[in-house]
């Protein structure tokens, strides 16, 4: 029996005056691999940041593998909540947002040491066999300024999952690459899928990617989730002309 | 049916401007230098101030070398560890850190240095002796430890006054740092502290620097201040010592000339160095991606390094 | 590689930087001559019965005493040999002799000594310090060690003024800030048990941090930017004798005694000090040598007995 490890409900999150996400419901079951797509500015991003309270719900809540939250004022004790989903959730960034102050290794490493994950030598293990599995094992004495953008973002996502998360969250991530560095990104991925079974949250514009990895893809459009299914529905018959238009465009 | 160009003759100061147009212009600005130099020479050597006078005395003079160079590694150590704390502070939404820091820049800048040296020199002993005599409780050492040497107050007053100013450089740095690192290092679930020791601000340090660096060189000149706490010979920097001596043998003008030059020459070989440090980590082998970020350069894989 | 020998050669050149200052700056300045280590247990020290203050400096074995080295002849700093030297210099250390303990020495601003509230920062001050009845009220006084004549100091060129008790009314007058002599010029200044005859009216008073340097302003011309200094004697002389363009005119305008000065506030009772000072100081002008000291400072003038 599939567990729902993320559970979002009723999520609305304003910028000042400006509403971005109009009331969100979505589960992501264990092991399922759920696409997000939509216009720019559709609020995609916003959306899942919320899933890990980068950014703060103005209402609804979040549950993560059993920590739910909602948005509001962050006591002590709400922080360590909060801190709690963050290491069962991975984060992969548009920007990467790798540490250039250490090598890559200590990137990948300096999460699970951070968080107590047990002695250094074990740390360092898996840190370097997460690194080979993404094809970067050689790389680990350099620093992030030395990889091209695809190898910062495999190093990025080998970081992530050195936290041995629950949900990987990925945002945009291979919009910022050249567009012959988004296959080894996306291979990754994929084989994240295939092979680790990692249940995974992706906001993109890959629909390739998307037809061939996901389970359900969600078309988000000013600030709602307007339809879902399996890819094979969605592209090839999307219900709602909005959907239609946009995949047009993009496809 | 063109016109044949006129040849206009080109005037001698044309001529002049073409061929001086060669020379490099660094060379020009070090012959401006030179001249400069040589005028003040002759200046001085027709004003007739009294040169074996500073020949003799020169070299005691810069026997304070060492008082100066160590109360001002002392005063900026202290000012660093201060402006660390007020610029976390600054930055932080506790309203006892934001306030308090507030007060301390907002004191420490808005007062003269010299003011500051003498409150702590001259205003903590009496705060400390009526302190003990009203309250009982407080320990024995309480009250001389704020009688504090001339020397000692003079480099905590420069850490304090100091450290308020750098409490905006080390905020900038740190805010300096993209928004992208504090999120990564969040989502991995670290703490504030954690995430500040490991990511923040070791790459804050690196824009902090070269700032740091002109607060040293403006600070070894601020360590003049302390003489006029009376400072003993002990720990007499350069121009304590200059004033001594001047008044020693009324030879204040030439007294107070050579120890400028000693500062001139101190903070030209200071600030030469603090060149190079800033074109090293400008131009560094480990530069900040973030700088360069979010365009990826045309190139395939070939990184952003040289 | 390069950037490494760089680096090294930086550091090197900052630490031979911090040497050179190494030649002979260390000492902790003595005294003038005659500053042998009393033997142990002679003095005032030495027949013990002391309380307060007193007792605290034998019990430690060192006197801290303030000078403030701007003076010659009183007090000055010697470059080559590191140390004070001067007629006070030499006093004080043989205060301390007599009391049978070591001399230490600290070096204020001359207004933090005479304000008092010294914090135990130092004991004693030897500075040529004349006993005003303001003063009297933060600090405990000897008898006068010396008496010292001020004078009218104008510089070389000047011609007009002779008469000091009515050419000087109005004019632009250099003194040091808070010393005596500008307490003269405003008619403020009271001494316990001596009268002053007021002879300037009206002078357009310069403050400076010390005599030097208005005795400076002066030497800069006649009515430049000051008309006349008054200073002790010995410090004008000391100027005018160094070569500079100044001159003393007409008698002295006053004689101020100049005596040792113990802190009121001090936190042990400073009375045993003080009489144990006051005693020393007497016994140091009936046994001469308080005369020979002043005839070996002030060019042989004994200026230690009173001319009043």
């Amino acid at each position: 029996m599939t567990e729902a490890i993320v559970r979002i409900e009723g999520l609305h999150k304003s910028f000042g005056g400006l509403e971005v996400v109009r009331g969100v419901d979505l589960e992501v079951q264990r092991g399922e691999v759920v696409v997000i797509f939509g216009r720019s500015g559709s609020g995609k991003s916003t959306l899942l940041r919320c899933v890990n309270m980068i950014e703060d719900p103005t209402s609804g809540t979040i549950e993560v593998s059993g920590v739910r939250l909602s948005g509001g004022h962050r006591t002590r004790r709400k922080r360590r909540q909060i801190r709690q989903l963050r290491l069962k959730t991975g984060m992969v960034f548009q920007q990467f947002n790798l540490f250039p102050n250490m090598t890559v290794l200590d990137n990948v490493m300096c999460g699970p040491a951070c968080a107590g994950h047990g002695r250094d030598d074990a740390v360092r293990e898996r840190a370097l066999e997460l690194l080979d599995r993404v094809g970067l094992a050689d790389k680990a004495g350099e620093h992030p300024i030395r990889l091209s953008g695809g190898q910062q973002q495999r190093v990025a996502i080998a970081r992530a999952l050195a936290m041995q998360p629950d949900v990987m969250l990925f945002d945009e991530p291979t919009s910022s690459l050249d567009p012959e560095l988004t296959g080894e990104v996306l291979s990754v991925m994929t084989s994240l899928a295939t092979d680790l079974h990692m249940t995974m949250l992706v906001v993109t514009h890959e629909m390739g990617f998307a037809r061939e990895v996901a389970d359900r893809m969600c078309f988000f459009h000013e600030g709602r989730i307007l339809e879902e299914g399996p890819p094979e529905q969605i592209v090839s018959a999307p219900a709602c002309p909005e959907t239609k238009t946009f995949l047009d465009a993009v496809l | 049916m063109t016109a044949e160009p006129q040849q206009s003759r080109e005037s001698p100061l044309e001529r002049l401007a073409l061929a001086s147009a060669r020379i490099p212009f660094r060379l020009k600005v070090a012959a401006v230098w030179v001249v400069i130099f040589v005028l003040l020479a002759l200046f001085f050597l027709a004003a007739g101030f009294d040169r074996p006078w500073i020949r003799d005395n020169i070299g005691y003079i810069a026997g304070g070398l060492r008082y100066t160079i160590t109360m001002a590694i002392g005063g900026i150590v202290i000012a660093i560890v201060l402006a660390t704390f007020g610029a976390l502070a600054r930055l932080s939404s506790n309203p006892v850190a934001y306030g308090v820091s507030g007060f301390y820049v907002s004191f420490f800048r808005g007062t003269p240095l010299i003011v500051q040296m003498y409150l702590i020199y001259l205003a903590l002993p009496p705060v400390g002796r009526n302190l003990t005599d009203k309250y009982a409780w407080l320990p024995e050492g309480f009250e001389s430890a704020l009688i504090l040497d001339a020397a000692v107050a003079g480099t905590i007053a420069l850490g304090l006054n100091y450290g308020a100013y750098m409490t905006e450089i080390f905020r900038a740095g740190i805010q300096a740092v993209a928004l992208g690192q504090s999120e990564a290092a969040d989502a991995l679930g670290m703490t504030h502290g954690q995430k500040m020791r490991k990511v923040i601000l070791p790459q804050a340090f690196r824009v902090i620097i070269p700032p740091t660096g002109n607060e040293f060189i403006a600070m070894m000149k601020d360590t003049a201040l302390v003489s006029f706490l009376g400072v003993t010979i002990a720990s007499a920097e350069m121009f304590r010592r200059a004033q001594l001596l001047g008044k020693a043998d009324f030879k204040n003008l030439e007294a107070y000339l050579a120890v400028a030059m000693l500062y001139w020459g101190l903070t030209a070989i200071f600030s030469f160095f603090q060149r190079r440090l800033e074109n090293r980590l400008a131009r560094g082998y480990v530069r900040t991606p973030v700088k360069a970020l979010p365009v990826q350069p045309h190139s395939s894989g070939g990184g952003l390094a040289p | 590689m390069r950037k490494r020998n760089t680096l090294v050669a930086a550091t090197t050149l900052l630490t031979a930087l911090l040497l050179a200052g190494c030649g002979g700056s260390d000492s902790g300045g003595g005294g003038g001559s005659g500053s042998d280590a009393p033997a142990a247990g002679s003095g005032v020290c030495g027949q013990g019965g002391t309380d307060g203050l007193l007792k605290e400096v034998c019990d430690k074995g060192t006197i801290t005493v303030s000078t403030d080295p701007a003076y010659p002849p009183q007090s000055s700093l010697d470059p080559k040999t590191n140390t004070y030297e001067g007629f006070d210099i030499d006093v004080a250390t043989e205060i301390a002799h007599r009391l049978g303990v070591d001399i230490d020495w600290e070096t204020p601003n001359w207004d933090v000594i005479t304000a008092g509230s010294w914090n135990d920062r130092w004991q004693m001050s030897v500075g040529s310090m004349t006993p005003t009845n303001a003063r009297q009220k933060v600090l405990d006084f000897t008898q006068p060690y010396y008496y010292t004549p001020a004078v009218v100091v104008v510089n070389s060129d000047n011609t007009s003024i002779t008469d000091l008790t009515t050419d000087l009314d109005g004019k632009k007058i250099g003194v040091c800030s808070g010393c005596t002599y500008e307490q003269f010029l405003d008619k403020s200044l009271e001494i316990k048990g001596f009268t002053f005859d007021f002879v300037i009216d009206d002078a357009d008073i310069h403050g400076y941090d010390t005599d030097t340097t208005a005795l400076q302003d002066l030497a800069l011309g006649d009515g430049t930017r000051l008309d006349a200094v008054i200073t002790s004697l010995t410090t004008a002389q000391g100027y005018a004798d160094a070569g500079n363009p100044v001159k003393i005119v007409g008698d002295p305008v006053f004689y101020e005694p100049l005596a040792v000065a113990i802190d009121k506030s001090a936190e042990l009772d400073p009375a045993g000090l003080v009489a144990a000072v006051d005693e020393i100081v007497g016994e140091m002008h009936d046994d001469g040598t308080l005369s020979e000291l002043s005839k070996k400072w002030y060019d042989g003038v004994d200026l230690t007995v009173s001319q009043q």
